[in-house]
């Protein structure tokens, strides 16, 4: 252990320079946040977690940001237009302020896109973040507050990509270089870096020259607490308990058992948004019983969605017959529903020539155990016998990367899809061989449907070749349809002025304390 | 083993003259402890309810109804004596999960602790008596797997070989055989030299006699009292996997996963984990108090 | 201890360290799961993509070449890049040490300071119902489940009497500066006394769960060894010469009871290292063990390597150390 001495003293004084700006008034307003998970770094284009980006927002902002009703409305930005197919054009606002007190212009901008386009560009490594900017080929400088991104092809979504793309000062980025970026924060953002206690704490405090946010996301101005901290605690049972016991003000993932608890307690509130992860059941598509449509179509009536929804979600979720959000662009909103009904469900399966009924597997990963299990007790009363089996998440994710070889029956899983587009959840799950497609699901027409959408710009075009696609797969039911559960926060009474975001991060800009 | 027979008929002699005889007076101590007796008695009421669940337990266990989740136990509002202790998450009988789970528990706990002894007690065996290469190839294995933290060992062959109780009971067995090595080889070591060795040696005997028949009987209750009192460590290890989400398959419970899954409910169902850890409780104590009965009675050393 | 003892000792940590490497890289090689899908997620990438990122973490080389090109960096103490924090292992790692090495030490001085006065208490008035009371404890101490007992301490102090904070290590503000990073210490140096009442606050619930268990087997083993010292001829004769109880107790039979505790304390503060992963989630409490078990998940293999090893040379050095104290204390052992 004596080796690390010399390291010591090292870290000492930065750890100490880093504290040292610290002074704030007594009286300061404070909001703690129980955060299940710590950021993996505070660099936004070297990461791809979401937990992780729940927290860089606070500090960074982009281009375009969302609305809580998933619209697409300038940041840093003052307006964009498309130039063609390929070109689109941003005017940046003026005179933003990054947190070392430097203008933000078209160099940053450029700077930042190029970190993320680039091969090898973050200090020899590529952005993990590169496929979130799509086929953009080059960002080109007009002028001070204009900038050009030229795209390789047409790419009809990629302004529902920019909200997920920070922008960092060209300038400090240089002088500190990319490993320092993972630990020091200088973005336009409502909140600066105050200090990262790994695994612990992020503490941010208000950055008081912020230019104010996107004006289609109101109160416009500063951050209105004055220090907000995210406090790192991982285990379910003790971020309730921080809550209940006063020591934050919001927090994540909160359990859905614990909601009637909350809503009870008079210093504690529940907050909820739709969601935009989708459950289901892959049914393996590939190898005996659900190779069969039938099969298939038994276990979708099988299973009683709304008792689920009802006693293990709190009421909290919307059924499916279909993976797509209700909110997502090219939603089809007449899909056969299947309803809960053990009689066609085994007149299904006898009708496949199972009258005595088939023994399948479901694998699920730990935190399911519940939902799969509910699910699965329902399936063995309709004559589909199902084992549950509990996987590590990750094996379980390996396992079910070719269907066509694994030998298991059916999973449970989800998709989640910030932009709510169908390119983000319909096409990895259900397009021939793609990456999320645990079924093993393959239809030319599907394929062809999705492969024509991925281009065309006329977005009623569009939209009615994903709703032709939907209706396909809903009658061939590749998966059970389960449902779209919303995002549930658990947070202080004293809390005012926030609502979860459908994208699944807190951003504080908004919030206030009593 | 058997050609070595003949010639030892006296060696024989000493061995039942050294061995017997104390392990009586020694069972007479433990008979004479009543605490330990008793304890010995509760372990033995946990093994026979393990073995006749089906008999006992009022509900299917694997068998839920959602519309009792959670239902709170009989004496409480809310809950009724066809669930004296409430429901899980799922609706199934907490009771009727946990009599089946004493299967489990004490099936991991048992499989573990006999394949650690086993192969402990050979290599140990093994090392002490017969030195030089088996010994330094044995004693650097059992410091490698000491100086691998013992939980994040268990979590990394999880994860590499999968779920499954079978998996849980070989990840365990993996490293918990060294500690009765370790014990095994001091007492060997000091065994090779004494005179009931030396006398089989110079009869003849054969390494492997000499080991199994003349040193192993010997040695055998340090073994017994490391193995109980690992057995304890062995239940809770297992539940801390199920807390980390390796552990037992459904619809199978261990008390350990009924802990662990239930703590989320703590605040709001407390009985779903509390009445399962007040069985790990009830079983490790009594393991503990019976072990400690068998050191006292069964270590020369202290006997007063 | 002489000097070529010493050179023995450390040459013996040689085949220790790289038996764990090798165990510690094959269990990893042949666990299923692939880091860069767990970095990518759900969300877009390209096949190009995805072998850029392989390219970086190493991924694209065979299995064995990846060994020894790790091994060779080893040696030169670099560890690699941890995968998802894109940064040195060794930062991330040694970031988390102070924490974990804080509440192994609280440990550890709870279980002593209630285990040696239990222990001898009970050696002394042996079968009372002191010794029984205290048997009974100590078996309720390796009994809990720490997660389970972790909450439940949780619920009564910070929830119903709102007494003790349930997770972190100090409040904002009360941030005193690093010399050891034991906050504990550096608040003290710093003469802030509110930083100590803050940290301890803190500290006090993560360490009594640790705490107890390893109390537990210290109270057994001072027990244990103080009955045997009782009846040791010496203590006889010195009773005999009609020396007070107390000064026996404290001269000449705690004295000698004490060589085995310290022992099996220092190799349970080993284990104890490695193993608070479960009471550091629980109390969100920022140390390495937790690291590391997300690592495991995460397929992080480098992390993993790394940490294994550094647990695994601290192991050893404990163990060491152990034998060094076991000779202070005990003139008549020669190493």
């Amino acid at each position: 252990m004596t080796a690390h001495r010399s390291w010591i003293p090292a870290l000492a004084l930065a750890a100490f320079l880093a504290l040292a700006p610290a002074g704030f008034p007594a009286d300061a307003s404070e909001l703690r946040v129980g955060y299940s998970s710590d950021a993996v770094t505070l660099d936004p284009a070297n990461h791809r977690s979401r937990v992780t980006e729940g927290i860089i927002l606070n500090m960074y902002d982009a281009l375009l940001a969302r609305t809580d009703d998933m619209r697409v409305v300038p940041e840093l930005a003052e307006s964009w237009s498309q130039i063609n197919p390929t070109t689109y054009e941003f005017k940046l606002r003026r005179g933003v302020r990054f947190h070392s007190g430097d203008e933000m212009t078209a160099d940053d901008v450029k700077y930042t896109y190029d970190r993320l386009t680039k091969p090898n560009a973050m200090g020899g490594q590529t952005s993990p973040r590169q496929s979130l900017v799509g086929p953009l080929k080059d960002t080109e400088i007009v002028d001070k507050y204009t900038v050009r991104f030229v795209l390789r092809e047409p790419w009809p979504i990629f302004t529902a990509y920019v909200p997920f793309n920070q922008i960092v000062s060209k300038s400090f980025t240089e002088k500190v270089g990319t490993p320092a970026m993972a630990t020091q924060a200088n973005g336009t953002g409502p909140f600066k870096l105050v200090e990262w206690r790994r695994g612990d704490a992020v503490i941010l405090e208000r950055f008081a020259v912020y230019y104010g946010g996107s004006p289609d996301l109101p109160p416009v101005g500063p951050a209105r607490v004055d220090r907000v901290i995210f406090k790192i605690i991982p285990e379910t049972a003790s971020r309730v308990a921080a809550l209940l016991a006063g020591e934050v003000d919001i927090i994540d993932e909160l359990p859905h058992h614990a909601i009637k608890q909350l809503q009870a307690n008079p210093r504690t509130k529940v907050l909820a948004t739709n969601g935009t992860r989708s459950f289901f059941m892959p049914l393996n598509n590939t190898r005996p019983p659900f190779n069969d449509k039938r099969v298939r179509q038994a276990a979708n009536h099988a299973v009683d969605r709304k008792l689920v929804i009802d006693r293990i979600l709190s009421g909290l979720a919307v059924p499916l017959d279909g993976i797509i959000s209700p909110q997502s662009y090219g939603f089809n909103a007449n899909l056969k529903n299947y309803d809960y009904s053990t009689d066609k469900a085994k007149r299904l399966l006898a009708e496949a020539g199972h009258p005595n009924g088939i023994d399948v597997t479901l694998d699920v990963d730990n935190p399911f155990k519940d939902q799969a299990e509910a699910l699965a007790q329902m399936l063995t009363r309709a004559g589909i016998r199902t084992k549950v089996q509990i996987w590590e998440r990750t094996a379980m994710a390996d396992l079910w990367k070719n269907p066509q070889t694994n030998g298991r029956d059916m999973t449970f899983q989800s998709w989640g899809d910030g932009a709510l587009d169908p390119v983000g959840i319909f096409v990895p799950v259900l397009r021939t061989k793609d990456r999320g497609n645990y079924s093993g699901y393959g239809n030319p027409e599907v394929d062809k449907l999705l492969d024509a959408a991925n281009t065309e710009t006329d977005t009623a075009k569009r939209s009615a070749m994903y709703q032709q696609a939907q209706a396909i797969v809903n009658d061939e039911a590749p998966l059970i349809f389960l449902w779209l559960p919303q995002d549930v926060y658990g947070a202080s009474a004293r809390l005012k002025g926030w609502q979860p975001s459908p994208r699944g991060v807190i951003k504080l800009h908004e919030a206030a304390v009593d | 083993m058997s050609e070595a027979v003949p010639a030892l008929s006296g060696a024989k002699g000493i061995d039942w003259a050294l061995a017997e005889s104390p392990i009586a007076g020694n069972l007479r101590q433990f008979v004479r402890d009543g605490a330990a007796l008793a304890a010995t008695a509760t372990v033995a009421a946990f093994v026979l309810l393990a073995l006749l669940a089906p008999l006992v337990a009022p509900h299917d266990p694997a068998e839920g109804d959602l519309l009792r989740r959670l239902q709170p136990p009989a004496w409480m509002s809310g809950g009724e004596w066809a669930y004296p202790l409430g429901c899980d998450a799922l609706g199934r009988d907490v009771l009727s999960r946990m009599i089946y789970g004493t299967r489990v528990s004490i099936l991991v706990g048992v499989l573990v602790i006999f394949f650690a002894a086993v192969i402990g007690t050979l290599a140990g065996l093994a090392a002490g008596y017969l030195r030089g290469p088996v010994d330094i190839v044995i004693s650097r294995l059992v410091d490698i797997l000491l100086g691998f933290p013992y939980l994040i060992f268990a979590i990394g062959l999880m994860a590499m070989m999968g779920p499954g109780l079978s998996n849980i009971v070989l990840a365990l067995a993996y490293k918990e055989w060294v500690l009765p090595c370790r014990v095994v080889r001091a007492e060997t070591l000091a065994a090779r030299e004494t005179e009931y060795v030396e006398a089989a040696r110079a009869l003849g005997a054969s390494r492997v006699h000499i080991m199994l028949r003349e040193i192993l009987p010997n040695i055998l209750s340090p073994v017994l009292v490391v193995a109980t009192f690992r057995m304890a460590h062995v239940i809770i290890v297992e539940a801390s996997l199920s807390f980390l989400g390796l552990g037992v398959q459904p619809p199978t419970a261990s008390w350990g996963s009924m802990v662990a899954d239930g703590r989320q409910f703590l605040l709001e169902a407390w009985w779903v984990s509390t009445f399962p850890g007040l069985a790990i409780l009830a079983l490790v104590l009594a393991i503990n108090v019976a072990s400690q009965g068998l050191r006292d009675a069964f270590d020369p050393r202290l006997q007063s | 201890m002489t000097p070529l003892k010493l050179a023995e000792r450390i040459l013996q940590l040689v085949p220790v360290l790289l038996g764990i490497a090798v165990i510690a890289f094959v269990m990893m090689a042949l666990t299923p799961g692939d880091p860069v899908e767990i970095m990518l997620g759900d969300a877009r990438s390209t096949p190009e993509q995805r072998d850029a990122l392989r390219h970086d973490m190493g991924l694209d080389r065979p299995p064995l070449e990846r060994f020894f090109v790790f091994l060779g960096n080893a040696l030169s103490g670099d560890f690699g890049l941890s995968f998802f924090h894109r940064r040195p292992v060794m930062d991330v790692i040694l970031e988390r040490v102070p924490a974990t090495v804080e509440l192994t030490l609280a440990a550890l001085f709870i279980a002593l300071a209630t285990a040696i006065p239990l222990g001898v208490l009970a050696a002394v008035r042996r079968n009372g119902w002191l010794d029984r009371a205290a048997t009974i404890g100590s078996l309720l101490g390796v009994s809990l489940p720490g997660f389970w007992f972790g909450i439940l301490l949780i619920m009564l102090f910070a929830v119903h009497l709102q007494v003790l904070p349930v997770s972190g290590r100090i409040g904002f503000g009360q941030e005193v500066p690093p010399v050891t990073r034991l906050l504990l210490i550096d608040s003290l140096i710093a003469g802030r006394l509110d930083s100590f009442a803050a940290a301890l606050r803190h500290l006090i619930m993560p360490a009594l769960t640790l705490g107890l268990a390893m109390g537990a087997i210290l109270m057994r083993v001072t027990r244990t060894a103080m009955v045997e010292a009782l009846a040791q001829d010496y203590i006889v004769f010195a009773e005999a010469k009609g020396l007070s109880r107390a000064r026996i107790l404290g001269r000449h039979a705690l004295k000698n009871a004490l060589i085995p505790t310290v022992t099996v304390a220092a190799i349970e503060t080993g284990s104890l290292l490695g193993g608070n992963m479960i009471v550091e989630t629980v109390f969100g409490w920022p140390g390495l063990g937790r690291l590391v078990v997300e690592a495991i998940f995460a397929r992080n293999y480098p992390l993993v390597q790394a940490a294994v090893l550094l647990y695994a040379a601290t192991y050893v050095m404990l163990n060491f150390a152990a034998d060094l104290l076991y000779t202070a204390l005990n003139p008549r052992v020669r190493l």
